[in-house]
């Protein structure tokens, strides 16, 4: 009950946020240099199509109503068309999804795990020469460019020691179905997957270092120490249980950066998720495929801070309305 | 905020932080003297393809011919550019924004506020990337659109440091005396609040330059310039082939991204350096064992406390917060331990239960409980592997914290809690059993069964109070040790739970030691009064004897400060000069230096204890004299 009322308060102050990420790509489609109808359908458009564009968004009427009905479309879930393959933007994206789900939840997930699990147990001796040497690790770790760490990974385990396969998901000619074919997809991920969380590795570790430390300066620990709880039990049931919810939130704030990583990492991998897409999109000048997938981006950041603040409100029984 | 030349030589203190600070200035130095190195032009292809790093070409050539290592320090050029140029961008914007914002507030701050929480919900490099690839690429849209994305980092740093500095008294003299807004904001409040900003600056710096290079390499970049993210674009093609043409740059923007952070962290630790060492498990400590001619004395006394001493380490400063304290009780008493705050008071609560921060360490002395030794020598007594002190823990001696801070968990209930200590030392009890005894001793305090269930933070301070009370009970131990109880809470509370332990006390045959600041409080509640003065005892006796005689001019001093219903109106006395850090060896009485009737002898020679009568020592020379002397104001 507490979480519903919660549930929907923070919905209504997320709503205004997606109308201006869709009032700034208005914006900035107007602001560009040369014709909007030509950013839309492409240079060399044939102008039955053309025309189809300038109908379809309204180019002919005023700045005010083409707002509206920019609004009124991208509400509806159409993103426009794409003019490389002439289908609509939200299905290619839609098709795309899954790949980059795999691969950035995977990352996520063993980079999340790990690194707090280190975090965790390197807060227990702060200021220790251990410490010292983690810190400057894991702020080591995600001033990596991802896209030059994959190459390299490419570079030693796939062109040197002809370990790993260096691009896509499948095999060409591999397997179709069955076990067989996860297998394949799980080889081929584990390149991409160990750039990724290589990177977002270093974060987690700081993150959990940090907050960890923090609770445990607190009192109540010092409460459960004298009560005779030992180490371990005061680590994890209130060191780590009270310090999931900074983690919880910067992880919400920081999706955003994750799924830059996941997009440059793709593209390295030839991995045939959105970030490759985006990449196809540049090269062939697609502007809806690039503003579809930064309006999605976007949105996805978006829920996911509302998922993470619903999380904390779970977390922590202190946040009422 | 710290000066400049005190930073740096913090900086350079510290290993990692002098690295990182030196490679940043050497980059900046190469990027501002590439022209004059005598390097190829890094555009030119006049060089064999192809070549492998050593001889002419350090780092080999790429696929035009053209000299690597030339390429990666011109690329560093290209790299500070859009750092600084970007995080300069940001900073002004954000600074001016978090400044509006936080000066003026009302619905202006509402709006830059929600404005900056629009702004950090967007995914940057996509904005960014559209951006470009919308208006075509140019170093300077490039530093333009991650400033775009940027600024509302520094205008939230910049908002909670205003509304922090607004407050300040120099702050607001200068409204005082007649200064416009726009001058006290450029004047006071920007110099002062820019400190985290910095620190953020050089994160915001590496983060300026991983964006312009994830640009580049998603063929983005700007066509005209030598990117290092442009570099590794072109080089990924010539990756089997020849491979340093994208390790080079990579290993670059590896090494100044990194610096750039660990600066940034290091000037973080810097301004906040307690930041560095918070926390942490409790270290092991070397421990003793058993005394061999112990011989278990289950009579009175049940504490005695022989010499003991606790230091602290700050820095390189030591602390002796408790500098030989010895005391005993018989089972049952009450002794009410007083102080002002840094006596040792607290420090002296915690060392009894061993429960001593990490900076603290036993100098010496030795404590012991029921006749058993607990600490020996300044070394918790262990047994079988085990610490003695381990097994006593909460069954038999237990505290009761201040709650104003979060000395309850905050994300469990409080039953929960109250469950998992009672089961702890009761590992054969069921759920329902430990239940039913947090509910006897719910009832105990009067606190209502069903408010069990709630969170610590839906409890009044007073309800909190009695819980923390009541999770002391759970296991019917001997001592409680009650450490400032009731500090938070207003008067009327204040009384109601002193009278509430002491009935408790009585009730269950307690002993209990209160430890508090407040005289008046120690009176209600303890039969016997130990006055704690710069890390020792100075005086102990019967409460009435402590009231009635008072033999230490420092206790005087505290109940001169006390203030009467009875009697005529006054002036409450106050004690001149601070309660000093006892640090290194004191030379005659501690008290010495604050006392108005000290003399030569007290300043050359440490006082005896003197015994008055039964149970009364004063710590003071003239203890004898003082005893006969009653206090003037009450009587």
């Amino acid at each position: 009950m507490r979480l519903r009322r919660y549930f929907i308060h923070r919905l209504l102050q997320v709503l205004p946020v997606a109308l201006i990420i869709i009032v700034i790509n208005f914006l900035l489609i107007h602001l560009a240099p040369g014709d909007v109808s030509i950013l839309l359908a492409g240079e060399d458009a044939d102008p039955a199509y053309m025309a189809a564009v300038r109908e379809r968004y309204g180019l002919d009427k005023s700045f005010f109503d083409q707002l509206i009905a920019y609004l009124g479309q991208i509400l509806q879930g159409d993103l426009g068309i794409s003019y490389r393959t002439r289908e609509p933007v939200f299905d290619v994206l839609m098709e795309r999804v899954p790949a980059t789900l795999l691969l950035a939840g995977t990352s996520l997930v063993i980079a999340a795990v790990l690194g707090t699990w280190i975090g965790t147990a390197i807060a227990r001796r702060p200021g220790s020469l251990a410490d010292t040497v983690v810190a400057t690790f894991s702020i080591s770790l995600f001033s990596i460019p991802v896209f030059w760490l994959g190459l390299m990974l490419i570079l030693f385990f796939a062109v040197q020691l002809r370990w790993l396969p260096s691009s896509g998901m499948i095999s060409i000619g591999g397997p179709r179905d069955g076990f067989a074919r996860i297998m394949d997809i799980v080889w081929h991920m584990i390149l991409p997957v160990a750039a990724l969380s290589t990177v977002w590795l270093g974060q987690y570790i700081r993150l959990a270092r940090t907050s960890v430390a923090e609770v445990l300066s607190e009192s109540y620990v010092t409460t459960a120490r004298s009560i005779g709880f030992s180490e371990p039990y005061v680590l994890f049931h209130h060191g780590l249980r009270n310090a999931l919810l900074p983690i919880v939130t910067v992880l919400g704030l920081e999706l955003g950066l994750l799924l830059t990583g996941a997009v440059l990492t793709e593209t390295v991998f030839s991995w045939p998720g959105l970030g490759r897409l985006i990449y196809e999109a540049i090269l062939a000048r697609d502007t809806p495929i690039i503003m579809g997938a930064f309006i999605v981006m976007s949105f996805t950041v978006m829920l996911a801070s509302l998922a993470t603040d619903i999380a904390y409100a779970a977390l922590d029984p202190r946040v009422s309305l | 905020m710290l000066a400049p030349r005190r930073l740096l030589t913090l900086l350079l203190q510290n290993p990692t932080s002098a690295a990182s600070l030196f490679l940043v200035l050497f980059a900046l130095a190469i990027a501002i003297l590439a022209p004059f190195l005598g390097l190829p032009d890094p555009g030119q292809m006049a060089a064999k393809p192809y070549l492998p790093p050593g001889g002419e070409h350090w780092l080999g050539t790429d696929n035009f011919g053209r000299d690597v290592l030339s390429r990666v320090i011109w690329g560093t050029r290209v790299a500070l550019l859009v750092a600084v140029g970007s995080a300069a961008l940001s900073i002004l914007v954000g600074v001016i924004a978090g400044s509006l914002a936080g000066y003026y507030g009302g619905w202006l701050d509402s709006v830059l506020s929600r404005t900056f929480d629009v702004f950090l919900l967007i995914p940057t490099f996509f904005l960014v990337l559209l951006i470009v690839a919308l208006f075509g690429s140019s170093l300077t849209l490039v530093m333009i659109a991650i400033a775009l994305t940027a600024w509302p980092r520094s205008a939230r740093i910049m908002r909670s440091q205003v509304l922090s500095l607004k407050s300040r008294v120099y702050v607001q003299a200068a409204l005082a005396s007649g200064a416009s807004s726009s001058q006290t904001i450029v004047k006071h409040i920007v110099p002062n609040g820019i400190g985290p900003i910095i620190t953020d600056g050089t994160i915001l710096m590496g983060l300026a330059i991983l964006t312009e290079a994830g640009l580049s390499f998603l063929g983005l970049g700007d066509q005209n310039s030598v990117s290092w993210g442009r570099m590794i674009f072109e080089g990924q093609r010539q990756l089997r082939l020849a491979p340093w043409i994208s390790i080079a740059p990579g290993v670059a923007m590896l090494i100044l991204v990194a610096s750039l952070n660990l600066l940034g962290d290091g000037i973080n630790h810097a301004l906040n350096p307690q930041m560095r060492s918070r926390g942490g498990a409790p270290r092991r400590r070397p421990t003793a064992a058993p005394p061999a001619d112990e011989s278990p004395r289950p009579v009175s006394p049940i504490i005695e406390v022989d010499n003991l001493r606790l230091t602290y380490s700050v820095g390189t400063r030591r602390i002796h917060a408790v500098d030989g304290v010895s005391f005993t009780l018989p089972r049952g008493a009450s002794l009410g331990i007083v102080g002002e705050s840094g006596c040792g008071k607290s420090s002296l609560g915690s060392a009894l239960l061993q429960t001593i921060p990490n900076n603290a360490d036993f100098t010496g002395g030795t404590v012991r409980f029921d006749g058993q030794s607990i600490l020996r020598d300044g070394k918790p007594v262990s047994e079988r592997g085990r610490l003695r002190i381990q097994a006593l823990r909460w069954s038999r001696i237990s505290t009761i914290f201040q709650s104003s801070m979060n000395a309850l968990n905050p994300v469990t209930t409080i039953r929960k809690q109250m469950v998992a200590a009672y089961r702890l030392h009761r590992p054969k009890a069921g759920d329902a059993e430990a239940t039913a005894r947090v509910a006897e001793v719910f009832d105990l305090i009067g606190i209502p069964r069903h408010r069990m269930n709630a969170y610590p933070h839906q409890l009044s301070g007073g309800m909190r109070q009695r819980t923390m009370i009541a999770l002391s009970l759970i296991l019917e131990p001997d001592l409680v040790i009650a450490d400032e109880p009731t500090t938070a809470l207003d008067m009327l509370i204040q009384d109601q739970i002193l009278a509430e332990i002491d009935k408790l006390r009585r009730r269950l045959n307690l002993t209990l030691i209160l430890v508090s600041h407040d005289m008046g409080a120690v009176a209600e509640t303890c039969e016997m009064v130990a006055v704690m003065y710069a890390g020792r005892i100075v005086e102990m006796a019967p409460t009435a004897v402590i009231f009635g005689n008072p033999s230490h001019p420092y206790t005087r001093a505290l109940i001169d400060a006390l203030p009467s219903l009875r009697g005529p109106m006054k002036t409450l006395a106050t004690l001149p000069g601070e309660a000093f850090q006892p640090t290194e060896t004191i030379v005659g009485c501690r008290f010495a230096p604050r006392c108005r009737h000290a003399t030569d002898l007290c300043r050359t020679e440490a006082p005896p204890s003197v015994a008055l009568s039964s149970g009364h020592t004063a710590e003071c020379h003239y203890a004898r004299a003082f005893a006969a002397e009653p206090l003037r104001e009450h009587a």
